[in-house]
């Protein structure tokens, strides 16, 4: 019998799940419909409006121009997590592609491949980031190559070890006898497995994305004004902090919800796809 | 059929395999024997190029006359994959977990026929029934939704599948039970007698080995210590490890005194 306790703990541990599960589908349609539901125009200056607190026409007020706050936040979502998760498809799609060919192949590639990927790894994420972001200058593109570069060796890293246990198994030995083409392999025997344990890296990895992307907006490196950052928008709040706090409140509560959001998702999706931890437990 | 002459496998510390001769004719049954280390296995893998890659492997292995290192890489591939196949005694991993057996099966026959989406459906599921396996259930299924013995036995169909003229069996039937191990023997047997196909059997049963093969070679530390007919190795062993191997072979009744004394080295527990 199981206690009420423990009962109540797992019913509570459920909802947080299904919340969480929930909040994420809403972030995703935001950044799909971000047209259809932002109240007002996002970037429509009305100097007049400047620093108002929220108010039924405007839900959580306006900033130092006069925007729309609300219409800023929803756009926002669309420059910082629609951002994130670019960056992340693009850093898995090169990281999985690499991983596997040198992985696959070996031999010099794979040697040459694990010195580049080795130098990668001895330096700080953050710091790289911001370095290159401030060395190309500030723009869309060049914080998008930036965090990218930062973040394709975790995903080549990982494929590329899957791979090298993977292809001593006799399944592959068994495929390359049968004259079964190196590029088949790779993509019908060796994708598929290591495409889980991808997943779960990159659930993980979205939360840090985010917070490096607005860290780096915050800087003044990422999208240029007038576009909607919640980054950029805690920046231009902190000057109005005393008299309009909400202008900073706002985006940063948003960022802290969304890293949350993501980090449970990334957390569970690794219980339910990690076997290693399934056999902990 | 297939000849191996002198074949050698280095690691870079020491000879593994240390210059063996073997001649398998078609349609003969060659098991070959020795304790676990002796180079059995590498000498099935050298056949196929399996070895990897930090071991070195030299001498001549030819099949039907041609020597197999005088092949392009194109062309060996197709003749590795046509002629020769493979059995492995880890049946788990002999195919990949997230494809289903029949696709597997048809991949093989897409890589070396030109049959079309039917017919090769029609031949995987014959290649499997003729294991005695449900031919469209097993074809469908992922292989972590069949048992160990079923697993085994779809990877025979699956080296079967393209008319091989030898079979690599490299303890096929270690992590079997005798019963189902004893039906695995018995397709390949089959499938050889039907097909006028080769065997290389490795293996460490030479219970097994009287009853199947009909010839045998026995490895000592990568060396060959003694070869021939099977009646004749067995029943008359002229190397003093053939009979410490025979005499090693427990028996089945309770009331045959044991009358060889245990190989050198093991004690009594």
């Amino acid at each position: 019998m199981r206690s009420t306790a423990a009962l109540k703990q797992q019913s509570g541990k459920r909802r947080i799940k299904y919340t969480t599960l929930l909040l994420f589908v809403l972030v995703i349609m935001v950044i799909i419909m971000t047209p259809e539901i932002t109240p007002q125009d996002a970037n429509k200056l009305i100097i007049g409006n400047r620093l108002l607190g929220p108010s039924s026409e405007h839900l959580l007020g306006t900033d130092h121009l006069g925007r729309d706050l609300l219409s800023r936040m929803i756009a926002g979502v669309r420059t910082t997590v629609g951002t994130s998760l670019l960056i992340l498809s693009i850093s898995m799609v090169i990281g999985v592609t690499l991983g596997l060919l040198t992985g696959f192949l070996g031999g010099l590639y794979d040697r040459m491949f694990k010195r580049i990927v080795d130098a990668f790894m001895t330096l700080p994420d953050y710091i790289f980031a911001i370095v290159l972001s401030g060395l190309l200058g500030p723009g869309f593109l060049n914080l998008l190559f930036a965090v990218i570069a930062v973040k394709w060796v975790g995903y080549a890293r990982l494929v590329r070890s899957t791979v090298l246990q993977e292809k001593e198994k006799d399944y592959i030995k068994l495929a390359e006898l049968a004259g079964v083409p190196a590029l088949r392999i790779v993509k019908k025997h060796l994708l598929p497995r290591v495409m889980g344990n991808v997943f779960v890296l990159a659930a993980l990895d979205l939360g840090k994305i985010i917070l490096i992307i607005a860290s780096l907006s915050y800087l003044g490196l990422g999208p240029q004004p007038p576009t909607a950052e919640w980054g950029s928008m805690l920046n231009e709040g902190r000057v109005y902090f005393n008299t309009a706090p909400h202008l900073m409140l706002a985006p940063g509560i948003a960022i802290m919800i969304t890293v949350l959001i993501a980090n449970i998702c990334g957390d569970r999706l690794r219980d339910k796809l990690d076997v290693r931890m399934k056999k902990g437990a | 059929m297939l000849s191996i002459h002198n074949l050698i496998v280095d690691s870079s510390r020491d000879k593994l395999v240390r210059g063996i001769s073997l001649e398998l004719q078609a349609g003969g049954w060659l098991a070959l024997a020795g304790e676990s280390g002796s180079g059995k296995s590498l000498t099935a893998a050298s056949i196929g190029g399996l070895l990897s890659k930090e071991l070195k492997q030299s001498g001549i292995i030819s099949w039907q006359g041609t020597d197999l290192a005088d092949l392009s890489p194109s062309r060996k591939r197709q003749f590795l994959g046509k002629e020769i196949s493979y059995i492995f005694q880890d049946y788990q991993g002999a195919f990949t977990p997230f494809m289903t057996i029949g696709k597997q099966l048809d991949e093989q026959l897409l890589t070396h026929t030109a049959l079309n989406r039917t017919q090769r459906r029609v031949l995987s599921i014959e290649a499997l029934v003729n294991v005695s396996l449900s031919g469209e259930r097993v074809y469908g299924s992922y292989p972590s939704e069949l048992s160990g013995g079923q697993l085994q036995r779809a990877a025979i169909a699956s080296a079967l599948i393209l008319n091989p003229a030898l079979m690599i069996a490299d303890e096929p039937t270690t992590a079997l039970d005798s019963l189902t191990a004893h039906k695995v023997l018995t397709y390949i047997s089959k499938a050889r007698a039907r097909r006028d196909m080769s065997v290389l059997w490795i293996t460490h049963d030479l219970r097994h080995v009287r009853r199947y093969a009909d010839h045998v070679a026995i490895m000592l530390k990568g060396e060959i210590v003694e070869q021939g007919a099977v009646d004749q190795v067995l029943n008359a062993p002229a190397h003093s490890y053939t009979q410490q191997l025979i005499a090693a072979i427990p028996p089945l009744s309770p009331h045959v005194p044991r009358r060889l004394g245990l190989p050198e080295g093991v004690h009594e527990t």
